[in-house]
């Protein structure tokens, strides 16, 4: 008899209308390891997880938990055979607490009628330890926490489940490099417990220091399982996208820089961003680096005008403008890529040309009457340059996969041909395959005389593209880093204020 | 490799193409199939005649219909406003008939206007709750209309004089000898409608304000503009519809324009818009407004009491509801 794994799917299919979203995938977790699991954006990684998560009824093939062959076909199904999921999206409710969420669907009463605060309280208490949060009050509410505590709370929701198997979708993604290390601790401490739990993550490195094994997933088959020392991240990369890959993302070699595009001069929105001076020049990438919640998306709202600021001021072209909106933004060639391209970014039930013209609207009117087909040509040009796919205008962008999304959303404005583009976040959550294309496209926009600001917490990112890297610290910025001495090591230091890479902050031209 | 997964998305790109031509034929299919119904239950079913009374019975419907659908369009759901705009619009206009019949329908469809623009500035520009604020509006307006007239009913022919006459002969012309003036204005309306939602910036701005108003927001969209706009236009084809029912009833009082608040959201959802926004077009309204006549006729022609005959509407509505949601979200379409 072979070992009893605590998760086996043997043979496992999901058809979509038209695809094969999983096409007959062998998976094995054991109890006491990280599993990750692998693959672009569309590979059928989600699928697979829904599908254990009991979110579809019509899927073939064996699951066997324990050892039992189960039919997961529903959420509560899955729950019941101790399956946990952890979405990378938080789905606690808000304006409820602490102990209200965390024991939502299992409150302790009294008599049945009456709830049980003391209960409640104690149980509450019991998850939140689990998860190193044993300080928090039970009855706060979720809106008074952290979003890293919010996360772990998510966690010892789940937990309290008493889940053998917990899945995982990209934990990370949303959490500074110290919250990572303390949520890798908790991890740890769970695989000791002996759950299995399955990883999902696009953020390659991190693996490494917290997986025990990987599956790699490619066009809804898998490739392969390994364990992690037989694997590199350029094997893992390759397998990914199909193909092999050049493992050095080009460097290119320092641009001539052109003329000021744009200056800010002590801009300041009281209570997120102060005295904030800085300026871009043609074909340069400013990166701006920092922590979560430093203040570096509220600076990008103040400057295109979505929040208003309280002083400050700003200088296109050596021009002093006032913003006071996206549209007056748009006008000075402004463009700004918002960090959550879900509620800010792309509107999903319209499709893909839509999307993409929805900025150039008044351009395609002409007499009141507005016509798309003068847009087309533009449209196919950005979505050739960008590889969407698929490549057919006419495809509602929520269908595409995350990745594609991303490259719609950078499509939408590079469409307006700004001479100076904002981006925030350009590649959370995308694949490295969207992540090389969208580089590319982000190298050729500087180099044709635009200035770019790029705000990221993808520390390679922010290496490979910038000229200079602005650290941002709790709403102010607190220095500069030239391209010599940029690595994700002095970044990093630099973003917690330490390091001596990190020069005055006088902003010279 | 990379063949095969083009291979698959071709299927279900095509599969999406069938789904979407059945979801934009949809309500058609329901007309098409009213009609046989009429035809096989009733031989006066299938004659000009019926087919004119049919029509007349749902213009005033459309030209609201055809107006409101913008509001939903804009995700905003609906204006319960409207039988107040319908009611007020017709009592100012028979009240200022002493004037001449240019000032009285100046007047009425100011009315709408005014209203119009109070609805588009509080729900677009302090973003009220379009539903609490709309339904509140038509308590206090028809409260308003009460008090201002103590109650009672106003008549066209004791207060207009001359233009009285011409007032109240508006709903009862016929152009080219056979079609009303109302059949027309309807068509017009639809026309129009359809024209500005779908070739005009400003329709193309209400949809993406409908389908993601933080996303318009940020893409330098004007959208406390673009939802009053929707509120305007709205208010004005309830204005003009109003008119036209207050001439047919010879009477100016503050229930005219009861219930037209709810068959016009009936339309507009059988005719594929949902209420969430940005989907759908006046087409389909009109589809759904056809519906709507057609079945009060072929009932009424079966033999089935008024009473019951809104049983059955309300029936039909919950079913397409629930088989609008079940599709789209079948196409992978409800939000995503």
């Amino acid at each position: 008899m072979n070992e009893v794994f605590s998760l086996d799917m043997k043979g496992v299919s999901k058809q979509f209308p038209g695809t094969l979203a999983v096409d007959n995938v062998d998976f094995q977790v054991k109890a006491g390891e990280v599993h990750a699991l692998l693959g672009e954006n569309g590979a059928g990684k989600s699928t697979l997880m829904k599908m254990i998560a009991g979110a579809f009824s019509d899927y073939t093939g064996q699951i066997c938990v324990l050892g039992e062959n189960v039919e997961l076909c529903s959420p509560s199904a899955a729950k019941a055979k101790g399956v946990g999921m952890v979405y990378q999206e938080l789905s606690l409710a808000m304006p409820l607490t602490i102990a209200e969420n965390v024991l939502a669907g299992r409150l302790p009463t009294k008599g049945k009628i009456f709830i049980d605060k003391k209960a409640m309280r104690e149980q509450t208490i019991e998850c939140l330890k689990r998860v190193g949060l044993g300080h928090l009050d039970p009855f706060s509410c979720i809106k008074e926490i952290s979003q890293q505590e919010a996360q772990l709370v998510e966690i010892a929701k789940t937990l309290g489940n008493n889940p053998n198997i917990l899945v995982m979708d990209e934990p990370t993604s949303s959490l500074s490099r110290e919250e990572v290390k303390l949520l890798f601790g908790i991890i740890e401490k769970l695989k000791k417990q002996g759950l299995a739990i399955i990883y999902i993550s696009h953020h390659l490195p991190e693996l490494f220091e917290i997986a025990d094994r990987v599956t790699i997933m490619r066009d809804g088959k898998k490739i392969g399982t390994y364990n992690i020392d037989e694997v590199t991240t350029k094997s893992l990369v390759e397998m990914m996208v199909g193909r092999p890959i050049d493992d050095k993302p080009i460097k290119v070699k320092n641009q001539v820089l052109g003329e000021e595009k744009l200056r800010i001069e002590n801009l300041t929105r009281n209570g997120f961003f102060h005295d904030v001076s800085f300026n871009v020049r043609a074909n340069e990438v400013l990166g701006i680096g920092g922590l979560s919640g430093a203040g570096r998306s509220e600076l990008a709202r103040g400057i295109v005008g979505a929040d208003a600021i309280d002083s400050g001021k700003i200088y296109i072209k050596g021009k002093e403008v006032r913003i006071k909106n996206m549209s007056q933004a748009l006008e000075h060639g402004v463009a700004y890529l918002t960090e959550n391209r879900k509620e800010e970014g792309l509107a999903l039930r319209i499709t893909i040309g839509e999307n993409i013209l929805a900025p150039l609207l008044k351009k395609h009117t002409k007499n009141g009457i507005y016509s798309a087909k003068s847009g087309a040509s533009e449209v196919l040009e950005v979505m050739k340059e960008l590889k969407v796919y698929p490549p057919d205008p006419t495809v509602t962008v929520g269908n595409l996969s995350g990745g594609n999304q991303q490259k719609v959303l950078l499509g939408k404005w590079v469409a307006t041909k700004p001479q100076i583009l904002i981006l925030d976040e350009p590649t959370r959550g995308v694949d490295v395959g969207a992540k090389m294309v969208i580089h590319d496209t982000i190298r050729r926009l500087a180099s044709e005389g635009n200035a770019v600001i790029l705000i990221s917490s993808d520390l390679p990112e922010l290496v490979a593209l910038s000229d200079r890297v602005k650290i941002m610290k709790e709403g102010r910025f607190i220095g500069e880093l030239i391209k010599e001495d940029l690595s994700e090591e002095t970044i990093l230091l630099a973003a917690n204020g330490e390091g001596d890479k990190l020069s005055e902050d006088i902003y010279a031209s | 490799m990379q063949a095969n997964t083009e291979n698959q998305d071709v299927r279900k790109r095509e599969m999406g193409k069938v789904s979407s031509i059945i979801s934009k034929l949809g309500v058609y299919v329901l007309v098409i199939a009213l009609m046989i119904l009429g035809t096989i239950i009733s031989p006066k079913f299938l004659t000009t005649s019926n087919f004119m009374n049919i029509i007349q019975a749902v213009s005033l419907l459309g030209i609201v219909a055809a107006g409101v659908s913008f509001v939903t369009y804009s995700g905003n759901f609906v204006d319960m406003s409207i039988p107040c705009i319908m009611a007020f619009s017709g009592m100012i206009a028979v009240d200022t008939l002493k004037y001449g019949i240019v000032v009285s329908i100046l007047c009425g469809l100011s009315t709408g206007l005014v209203i119009g623009i109070i609805n588009g500035t509080v729900v677009g520009k302090l973003k009220a709750n379009p539903i609490i604020w709309t339904l509140s509006v038509a308590f206090v307006g028809s409260g308003f209309m009460r008090w201002f007239y103590s109650g009672k009913q106003i008549y066209p022919d004791v207060n207009g004089g001359a233009a009285a006459e011409v007032f109240i002969s508006l709903s009862r012309t016929n152009v080219f000898g056979t079609i009303p003036l109302i059949v027309i204005v309807m068509i017009i309306f639809m026309i129009l409608g359809q024209f500005v939602m779908t070739k005009t910036k400003f329709g193309k701005q209400v949809k993406l304000v409908g389908s993601s108003y933080e996303v318009a927001k940020m893409t330098g969209i004007n959208v406390n503009g673009v939802v009053s706009g929707a509120f305007i236009v709205t208010a004005l084809t309830a204005s003009i519809a109003g008119i036209f029912l207050t001439s047919l009833a010879k009477t100016g009082a503050f229930y005219n324009g009861e219930g037209y608040d709810f068959n016009a959201v009936t339309a507009i959802v059988i005719g594929g818009m949902t209420l969430t926004g940005g989907r759908g077009d006046v087409v389909g309204v009109l589809g759904g407004v056809l519906v709507i006549g057609l079945l009060s006729n072929v009932m009424t022609l079966i033999g089935i009491n008024t009473f019951s005959q809104s049983i059955v509407k309300g029936i039909i509505f919950i079913a397409v509801v629930g088989i609008n949601a079940r599709s789209l979200r079948k196409l992978g379409r409800d939000d995503a």
